[in-house]
């Protein structure tokens, strides 16, 4: 607002100034008002004051999108970084285990020079190496889904641990069904994703 | 809801009257083809038919005359007459009587008295010392065809690392003069556990046949899983995520020396099992199938068995000429146990698989003296939880029985000890895990490691001097 007012006032006294011609010199009064030198600082002094609004108003918005960007680039690595769980002794996938799959998919369609490394975990119950064997058909379930949607299988590296590795402690169905699961890291292309 | 005649902390006997023992036996038969019986549904393996018989194991009573001292010998009598007291017990070949009435442990072996005492053999022994040396000199009395054994063997002195594992051996000696069979006393299981204040990390740990000794052999703060002796006793193979992905290592466990196998193909390389001539390793490497090594070279990948089913857990055979290993072929609900030549060929089913009846089977193990493998099964239908036990199936005469080895808790990872009779096994019972031996023969089960949650466990051929025996 204040700018605003500056410039108003400018251009009056510029108006004014212009106003005064060479034929009554003696009426203007001389000592009030400022001169064309401090006039044209003031001016430029406001031009200055715009441009910088306007840069910061630039900056914030572009922050802002940056911000939202972001956002949607950690709500994508969520996406991706989310684990899939299955009933026990089986490796196929259940329904909601296929729609957080599909929710990877679009990330991974998106960022194609995004790389996932898929860990296959098994809960307790069984012989602990056949566990090994388990671990891997559910990660090769999952591999199975998204290549069968045309991802690049060279894209996913695999690893089984059984059930060496569990995601909670505990003989009890809630421990159980939280360790029958494929957890998913990313390997390559974090940094780059770009979220929907 | 111990076992039956449960061995646990069993010293020695101090009577006679454990006499002729009973031990309860499942044997199940395959009744091929017949319908199952309507009452034994609900546990029964798919295929087979759970029937309760009763084996009846003669075993002789020997008696142990106390040993005596050479003088102001290092190596004291009692504890070396204690230790052969409880491996004897620990074959469970016979009835060990060593706590003696006044006047038959006197000197002289009198073979009527001890007829009528109803001992079978009589074990004397003394040590003597040669030149700073220590030995024990043994007797054994056959009381029935009064003859007599003798022999001398070498003690280090007691705080010697091989001194156990010495007297274990002379154990051994007894065991083969009265059965002409190797004893399981010098030996040592494997096998791999939660190191203490890390839940999410695994290590391999060794401890000896008895119990004793109780050591950890890796220190990769990692998982290290399925370790496996080799024939000679002298490397352990095992698996490691230390890398990121799991891979074989092969570590001498006296020198800690250990190397990774390059087998020059990427992936997930998994239980490793060496050939009984120590020439081979046979492995897993995961969605291709199972693999041989040549340890002599070095080199030379051998496909065994080809995916793309899991195919896992390769055992030989004792004579090497064939592996059982398990594949989810059938489906991955339905581990089965199968049988293949070691040069290639055609699979075939050990574990008792009906069609649409599922089943588990998993963990075989070939024993190293006859055409036994053992394994472990899950019994359940589709509703109950699985309870997992130890079967053995005797694949070398044809015979289609199945011998059911434990009864309660969940078992799994059977191996066999070095006289193809006893097996070790990772069991959970009501008041904890543990390391457990069960002998096929009699029955008879023993803790070696209480509240401990071992997995993979795996029994070492008889430990000779030097080499692993003298582990530290």
């Amino acid at each position: 607002m204040s700018n605003r007012f500056i410039l108003a006032s400018l251009v009056t006294a510029l108006a004014v100034g212009a106003c005064g011609g060479p034929e009554e010199p003696q009426v203007a009064p001389q000592p009030t008002g400022p001169t064309a030198e401090e006039l044209e600082r003031m001016r430029q002094d406001s031009i200055q004051r715009a441009r910088e609004e306007e840069e910061a108003r630039l900056r914030a918005e572009q922050e802002r999108r940056e911000r939202e960007a972001a956002q949607r680039a950690e709500a994508a690595r969520q996406t991706l970084r989310e684990p899939v769980y299955f009933d026990y002794d089986e490796a196929a996938l259940r329904s909601d285990t296929e729609s957080r799959l599909r929710a990877k998919l679009e990330v991974l369609r998106a960022n194609p020079g995004v790389r996932l490394r898929m860990e296959g975990h098994a809960d307790e119950r069984g012989t602990s190496e056949y566990n090994l064997a388990l671990g891997n058909e559910r990660v090769e379930s999952v591999v199975r889904f998204l290549t069968g949607f045309g991802l690049d299988g060279g894209r996913f590296s695999t690893v089984s641990f059984g059930e060496e590795r569990p995601a909670m402690q505990g003989s009890n169905e809630t421990a159980w069904a939280q360790n029958r699961r494929v957890e998913f890291v990313i390997t390559a292309g974090s940094d780059g994703i770009v979220g929907q | 809801m111990t076992m039956p005649d449960g061995g646990r902390g069993v010293g020695v006997c101090a009577a006679v009257a454990r006499g002729s023992r009973v031990a309860p036996l499942l044997v199940a038969a395959v009744a091929a083809g017949a319908a199952p019986s309507a009452g034994g549904a609900q546990n029964a393996v798919p295929g087979v038919e759970l029937g309760l018989t009763y084996e009846n194991v003669y075993l002789p009573p020997i008696a142990i005359l106390p040993f005596r001292d050479a003088g102001a010998g290092r190596a004291p009598a009692a504890g070396v007459q204690a230790i052969i007291a409880r491996d004897l017990d620990y074959s469970d070949r016979f009835v060990v009587i060593d706590s003696l009435p006044e006047g038959l442990a006197d000197e002289g072996v009198q073979y009527e008295l001890w007829d009528q005492y109803g001992a079978d053999w009589v074990l004397a022994g003394h040590l003597e010392e040669i030149a700073g040396s220590h030995y024990l000199a043994l007797e054994l009395h056959d009381i029935v065809f009064t003859s007599v054994e003798r022999g001398r063997f070498p003690i280090p002195p007691p705080g010697d690392p091989d001194f156990r594992m010495a007297v274990h051996r002379i154990s051994d000696t007894v065991v083969q003069w009265v059965t002409e069979e190797p004893g399981i006393a010098a030996s040592r299981i494997i096998f791999a556990m939660a190191p203490f204040g890390n839940s999410t990390a695994k290590e391999i740990y060794v401890v000896d046949f008895d119990g004793e000794g109780l050591r950890r052999i890796t220190w990769d703060d990692n998982i290290a899983i399925s370790p496996t002796w080799s024939p000679d006793g002298r490397r352990i193979a095992y698996v490691s995520y230390k890398s990121g992905l799991p891979r074989i290592y092969e570590l001498d466990p006296v020198t800690g020396n250990e190397r990774a196998f390059d087998f020059g193909r990427e992936g997930q390389h998994l239980t490793p099992a060496y050939s009984p001539d120590g020439s081979e390793l046979a492995f897993t490497i995961l969605n291709e199938g199972l693999f041989s090594w040549d340890l002599g070279d070095d080199c030379c990948l051998r496909q065994l068995v080809e995916g793309p089913a899991n195919n896992i857990q390769p055992s030989w055979s004792h004579d090497g000429n064939r592996i059982v290993f398990v594949s989810d072929r059938l489906g991955v609900t339905t581990p089965q146990v199968y049988s293949v030549p070691s040069r290639g060929g055609e699979a075939s089913l050990v574990s008792p698989y009906r069609f649409g009846q599922g089943g588990y089977f998993a963990d075989p193990d070939w024993s190293p003296r006859a055409g036994q493998v053992a394994f472990a099964g899950g019994i359940a239908n589709r509703r109950t939880l699985a309870r997992y036990h130890i079967f053995v199936a005797d694949v070398g005469t044809g015979d289609r029985r199945l011998i059911q080895l434990t009864r309660e808790g969940n078992n799994e990872d059977p191996s066999w000890g070095p006289d193809g009779r006893h097996l070790v096994f990772a069991g959970e019972r009501s008041d904890g895990h543990g390391v457990f031996v069960v002998d096929s023969a009699t029955g008879r089960t023993r803790r070696v490691v209480a509240h401990v949650r071992a997995s993979d466990t795996d029994w070492s051929p008889s430990l000779g001097s030097g080499g692993a025996g003298g582990m530290r």
